[in-house]
């Protein structure tokens, strides 16, 4: 393959993430235009691009596949699950195919012949059916709506007010921008709206039918289509946000969007140029793809540029220049923010995640007969590209646990007494600099009985062991517990469930998990932002200075050094916060024997649910910086997980309490 | 050999016997400063060191060539080593005693080490050149670990390999 075929395989993966996407968006919602168009000029572009860059089997599923839905939007066919079921199984199979390296092996492969048969069979066999079928005429119009909304109360924007929620809702209804006008007192002022959607006037109305004393809502049919194609729009919406409405600027872009629309009519839309245009439309942002070789350079760069900056900012401690130490300050803050900005650079949104999840839970509800519904919320939170790949499995397993052991059959569903669709959500969002990431499902949720029976008979737990709730759902968790199948059955969670520990940890992330039996489970995933960045406690043994990550710290206990040294080995029990702790003297394990201290500090830490503690010299503070790896020489040090440079250029050893075994 | 043929060598000295390295492989020399004792490693490898922001493990040279172990003073100096190793490349700090000048060599100058006594196959030093009496050893980068260090590296590893490098 030569470059710029690859560039082609990377890109169609892409496209085929966004194909999915609208497939599903499209299945649920068949009567909206935007999705149906979105999917059509996808597959355009799949297909220009596969037939230009030699991928023949490729271009012609496309073509087929194209023709189909040129009619759905024709209005002269109808979207069914039969197409839908053969659309998504096609390109599912194209992307297993671009894993080939080879271009003859892709063409060679007769593995799309079945779907581009069914294509071409799909054509003979529905289309006189369909043919006569009126839906076109009943479809509803895709309308750009302005909503003024003033409320008539007082209201801040972060209040309770169901009139919030509403702008919201409304805002879901089709492509849409909400802008926000404050009154000096912080309180909300006015909306504005601009949707694009196909709903009627009279069911956004509908939706203000609660608080009509609360507010009045102007509404003005802005023009058929939607407005949000205009790329010239949303810089019209960016001005809004500073001035006030400008209404014949408004009304200029509606003669223009109205001439483009009688353009686009006469022109030929399968031109390439006019999908690469609306595309570059789509979004409100425009994005460029970028080698993450260039980004980590930049990274380091900027890590060169912090250290400096701390050197010269101590430098000019020390001569005491005023001057000098207003520009070093200044860099300081300067630099701060090109780290964080860098650090930015580097986050993807969760978007594909989401997207792929929807197509599991479509798959997996109609193979086990179960009615499930997926709600996300907060797909655009960013997170490292790195971190989401290697979460993506773990993920898959935690929904798929939801689907297949959580909720129950439509019939069992009704017994309880809950709908027939049950309901597994994700919902992302970011707090500090952690990513956190909480997969709920209206299941039967799980027994802790049956959990804890399990672990006795395993022998992991003590029959007569005295644990809390949490505890035993921790649990499952357990390697011991969750390879056993048996348990799934009986317990609705488990198998592989210590596999997703295990990643968790390994990005120094945390997991919880909440269940109330017959109501649902909850599974509480919190990750840090970037897998580079460490916050952790700065700790000293003998000269070393080392880094304990933050989230596996329980509390602190300064003893005696003298209670340390009752025993030869590098770990024993100490009676710390007046009870036992195995704890591993870092001094002893690591060799040291210079600078005996007075003190030692122990770190009670819980590690795979048991705790444990080390002991170092000295606690000398909260840290939160960027961590490198130690290199190939050091690869069997995997007890330290890599290095960090501390502001004065010397460095410390991050500790990676899992593998510390003792 | 051939490969060898009219390269210019960057000379460094161990103790009293004079040393040369291809000078496409240093990427500069810098004086040592701290160095942070990582903890569990073989005793060649002295720990990391801080080159304006990247972290460099750090190779006692003296005790890797089977010499005493190096005592740092004011000559002493690191050499920034480019190594390509199956694939993968990485930076390592080798610290001599001194470092002295960029010399140039033909293919003729060079002898092969076969002629050394007690020469042991894929030992770094691959060559010396005579020059009136006065002899400099070859050496070449990549040999600096050999596959017995590899090896051993793994062996003292007794866990598994999935680390975060």
């Amino acid at each position: 393959m030569d470059s710029n075929q690859k560039r082609f395989v990377a890109d169609v993966l892409d496209l085929l993430n966004e194909l999915d996407e609208g497939l599903l968006q499209l299945e649920s919602n068949p009567q909206v235009r935007a999705p149906l168009e979105q999917v059509f000029r996808t597959m355009h572009t799949i297909k220009g691009g596969a037939n230009m860059f030699g991928f023949t089997t490729i271009g012609e599923l496309a073509h087929h596949l194209e023709g189909l839905y040129d009619l759905v939007r024709q209005g002269k066919m109808q979207v069914t699950d039969k197409l839908m079921s053969i659309t998504l199984q096609a390109f599912d199979k194209v992307r297993d195919l671009l894993k080939e390296k080879d271009i003859a092996k892709i063409n060679g492969s007769n593995a799309l012949q079945e779907y581009i048969l069914a294509a071409k069979q799909y054509h003979v066999d529905d289309n006189p059916l369909l043919a006569n079928t009126t839906s076109s005429g009943q479809k509803d119009e895709l309308v750009t709506f302005l909503l003024t909304i003033t409320p008539t109360i007082k209201l801040t924007p972060d209040g309770n007010h169901p009139l919030l929620f509403i702008i919201e809702d409304i805002a879901a209804l089709g492509t849409s921008r909400s802008l926000m006008r404050l009154q000096p007192s912080g309180d909300v002022q006015q909306w504005l709206a601009f949707i694009a959607t196909t709903s009627p006037q009279p069911e956004l109305e509908s939706y203000f039918l609660f608080v009509e004393n609360e507010c009045q809502v102007e509404y003005d049919r802005l023009t058929t289509g939607s407005l949000f194609e205009l790329p010239e729009f949303s810089g019209f919406l960016d001005q809004v946000v500073n001035d006030s409405l400008n209404k014949e600027k408004l009304e200029a872009l509606i003669k223009l969007h109205l001439e483009r629309q009688k353009q686009q009519a006469s022109m030929d839309i399968e031109s390439d140029k006019d999908v690469v245009e609306r595309k570059k439309s789509s979004g409100n942002d425009s994005y460029i793809k970028v080698n993450k070789h260039k980004v980590d350079d930049l990274l380091n760069w900027i890590s060169e540029l912090i250290i400096l900056q701390a050197q010269l900012t101590t430098t000019a401690a020390t001569v005491q220049i005023n001057t000098l130490t207003e520009v070093a300050e200044q860099l300081e803050i300067v630099t701060d923010r090109l780290r964080d900005t860098a650090l930015e650079i580097g986050l993807v949104p969760i978007e594909t995640l989401v997207t792929k999840f929807k197509r599991l839970v479509r798959d997996l509800s109609k193979q086990l007969d179960k009615k499930v519904n997926f709600l996300s919320e907060g797909a655009d939170t960013e997170m490292d590209k790195d971190v989401i790949e290697m979460m993506t499995e773990p993920m898959i397993h935690i929904i798929r646990n939801a689907i297949d052991h959580g909720i129950e059959s439509p019939s069992q569903r009704k017994e309880a007494g809950k709908t027939e669709h049950g309901t597994v959500k994700l919902k992302a969002f970011n707090s500090s600099s952690y990513v956190n990431i909480i997969i709920s499902d209206d299941g039967k949720g799980i027994s802790k009985d049956a959990v804890l029976k399990k672990a006795v008979e395993k022998g992991i737990v003590q029959a007569d062991a005295d644990l809390t709730e949490d505890e035993i759902l921790e649990l499952i968790f357990h390697p011991g517990l969750s390879t056993a199948t048996q348990v799934s059955s009986v317990s609705g969670r488990g198998v592989g469930m210590d596999v997703v520990k295990e990643k968790i940890d390994e990005l120094r992330g945390a997991v919880t998990v909440k269940s109330h039996l017959g109501k649902g489970t909850s599974i509480h995933i919190k990750l840090p932002l970037t897998r580079s960045m460490v916050e952790g406690m700065l700790v000293k043994v003998a000269s070393t200075r080392y880094v304990v990550p933050l989230h596996v710290i329980d509390r602190i206990d300064r003893i005696a050094y003298q209670d340390l040294l009752r025993e030869d080995k590098v770990d024993q029990m100490v009676v710390v916060n007046e009870h036992p702790l195995h704890v591993l003297s870092l001094r002893k394990f690591f060799k040291e024997e210079a600078e005996v201290p007075k003190t030692s500090d122990i770190i009670s830490m819980h590690i795979n649910g048991v705790r444990k503690g080390i002991a170092v010299d000295k606690i000398e503070g909260k840290i939160q910086t960027v961590m490198k790896p130690l290199g190939e020489a050091y690869r069997q040090q995997d007890f330290i997980s890599g290095s960090t440079i501390l502001g004065n250029g010397s460095l410390a050893l991050v500790i990676d309490p899992f593998r510390l075994t003792f | 050999m051939t490969s060898v043929a009219t390269n210019s060598y960057l000379t460094f000295s161990l103790g009293e016997e004079k040393f040369a390295v291809p000078v496409d492989c240093v990427q500069e020399v810098v004086e040592l400063e701290q160095v942070t004792k990582v903890p569990h490693a073989p005793e060649y490898m002295l720990g990391i060191i801080n080159l304006r922001g990247k972290v460099l493990p750090l190779l006692d040279t003296r005790l890797k060539l089977g010499l005493s172990k190096t005592v740092p003073t004011r000559k002493s100096r690191v050499l920034v080593i480019n190594l390509g190793w199956e694939e993968k490349h990485f930076q390592l700090g080798a610290l001599v005693d001194t470092a002295r000048e960029v010399v140039e060599f033909t293919a003729g100058d060079i002898h092969s080490a076969q002629q050394i006594e007690n020469y042991k196959a894929g030992a770094p030093i691959t060559g010396f050149v005579n020059r009136q009496g006065d002899i400099t050893l070859i050496m070449e980068a990549s040999r600096i670990f050999t596959t017995a260090d590899i090896i051993q590296l793994e062996h003292s590893a007794h866990i598994n390999h999935s680390t975060h490098s």
